[in-house]
């Protein structure tokens, strides 16, 4: 270990950093919001899917046969839609079950002694896999013999994947957005530096000094800028996660919020990760450019 | 060691600064390009280090061939060829000491060969007890010694001066030749871009003059002005004693 170089080196990457401190306070500042968000923004995201991905798993799609089926023919349409990978999982209820279950579910709200012979068809109810495939799953049931009709809650499945679809590509276009806001900003702050040193540079070039050599302390700026920037965010998403979130999830007690700060942190190191790279590219792409010129 | 073929040099704004160079340049030697402004010292110059690269022809520098040189090993040249310049380009925020284990820290040597290297070239341009001091606090004559200290950290085979003496008055200008002599006495190939016409006749070494980017004259004990126009000046001179004699005669 030669002490002497790693001082001469770490000088150098101070003397960058301390060069110019209100922009290193901008990008550093920069870096924040946007770890910030972006923990804020996936957070939302998981929390928001886990809570879709609940109502979504209740639904059932339920298929009518016709008056005429008998049992024999449920039981051909079942071993059909069993063959199927879409199909989870389904149950079949005959009209006697299916009129009991109505008896139950109406009772006392309405009369039901009252209806003597049973109007229910023999009917079937499926859970899909995947919440996507309910609509294809309901339609090929719905071309089947002997099957009257099929129901399920289209509106709701429909609102629900659009929501959660335009939600995480707004999200993405957001994030994408705040991600080369950083890295330019970072870029900025490096070209700074790396014009306030032309001369150190150009005499680095002129004694033989290799291109990694002079590189060097100029991404460590970057990756410092980055760093320290996601370090704040991420301190900041911790008092958020321990502070702000357990008042919100007891005064939304209606909403099935779930504690989703059990793996921060791996959560943290991601967004650290994050953080740095966009420091290290941004530096590596605005010196690159000033040393190829 | 440095060899030049047909060498010729164009900007890119048109401007023909090189036009079919012919050089040897022997290794050991002591060079004068002299020339005035724009004749293309500096150009010439520039391809010896890869500032540059030629248009045509082929520049050979210590076997590398600079028209061929890959970007990537340009640091491997730059390590052999040591420059100075007329303005010497000291960092002002470094002491002497700083500024000439720069050179060699950058390169990523070993600190124990900072501390080898920085003393010795620090005795040898006799700048040793001014190695704390920082460039603005130097004069000029000094600030050039520091800067060929620099050029010199790295043990370059060859060094290369452009105006080296344009900053200073003449005693510190000869001063820093005699350095650049005792410099090329042990052996180091030393090119003057000048035009300090006493420096050069002071010293009577080789002089290559150029003109509008071609080789004008190349005498081996040269004078600034051309040895052609010294003989031309002394017979001048002579014819002008001999009116004067037989004027007063």
């Amino acid at each position: 270990m030669d002490w002497g170089k790693i001082r001469f080196f770490l000088g150098e990457v101070w003397r960058n950093f301390t060069r110019n401190v209100i922009m290193q306070v901008t990008a550093i500042g920069t870096v924040t919001v946007m770890i910030l968000l972006l923990g804020t923004f996936l957070f939302a995201q998981q929390t928001l899917g886990r809570v879709g991905g609940d109502q979504i798993a209740k639904i059932e799609i339920s298929v009518f046969m016709t008056d005429k089926a008998t049992p024999a023919d449920g039981q051909r349409l079942m071993a059909r839609l069993k063959s199927d990978p879409r199909v989870k999982r389904m149950t079949y209820i005959p009209k006697a079950e299916g009129l009991r279950q109505v008896r139950d579910r109406l009772k006392g709200q309405l009369d039901t002694s009252l209806l003597t012979s049973n109007p229910l068809p023999d009917a079937l109810r499926i859970r899909v896999v995947d919440p996507n495939q309910v609509h294809a799953v309901a339609a090929a049931a719905g071309k089947m013999p002997n099957v009257a009709n099929v129901e399920y809650q289209r509106d709701f499945v429909e609102r629900l994947l659009r929501l959660y679809d335009v939600m995480s590509k707004v999200g993405l276009a957001f994030m994408l957005l705040l991600v080369v806001t950083a890295a330019i900003i970072i870029s900025n702050t490096i070209r700074l530096t790396v014009y306030a040193r032309r001369r150190e540079i150009a005499i680095m070039q002129l004694v033989g000094a290799s291109n990694i050599y002079i590189r060097l302390p100029f991404i460590c700026e970057g990756f410092l800028d980055g760093l320290i920037g996601a370090v704040l965010a991420v301190l900041l998403l911790g008092i958020g996660r321990w502070q702000l979130w357990p008042k919100l999830a007891s005064s939304l007690p209606f909403f099935p919020l779930q504690d989703a700060g059990s793996d921060f942190g791996t959560f943290a190191l991601q967004l650290l990760g994050v953080g740095a790279s966009v420091g290290i590219v941004a530096s590596w792409i605005s010196v690159g450019r000033y040393l190829r010129t | 060691m440095i060899s030049l073929r047909e060498v010729g040099l164009v900007y890119p704004n048109g401007t023909r600064a090189l036009d079919g160079i012919d050089l040897e340049i022997a290794k050991g030697s002591f060079v004068f390009l002299v020339g005035h402004s724009g004749t293309g010292k500096s150009s010439l110059l520039r391809l010896l280090y890869r500032e540059q690269k030629p248009s045509s022809g082929m520049v050979v520098v210590d076997g590398i061939e600079i028209g061929k040189l890959k970007r990537s090993k340009i640091p491997e040249l730059r390590r052999k060829v040591g420059v100075v310049f007329q303005d010497f380009k000291l960092l002002l925020d470094k002491t002497v000491w700083e500024n000439v284990a720069f050179a060699l820290q950058v390169t990523g040597a070993p600190t124990r060969d900072v501390m080898r290297q920085v003393p010795r070239v620090l005795d040898l341009v006799g700048m040793a007890h001014k190695s704390r001091v920082f460039p603005n606090e130097l004069s000029g004559g000094e600030q050039q010694r520091a800067a060929i200290a620099r050029a010199l950290v790295n043990n370059p085979k060859i060094l290369l001066c452009d105006e080296p003496t344009g900053n200073l008055d003449p005693v510190n200008a000869n001063e820093v030749v005699d350095l650049l002599h005792r410099i090329n006495l042990k052996g180091t190939t030393v090119v003057v871009a000048t035009h300090n016409a006493l420096v050069v006749d002071r010293m009577r070494r080789r002089v290559i003059r150029l003109e509008h980017g071609k080789v004008l004259a190349d005498d081996e004990r040269g004078l600034y002005h051309g040895i052609e126009s010294d003989i031309r000046r002394d017979a001048e001179d002579l014819a002008l004693a001999a009116r004067v004699r037989h004027g007063l005669g």
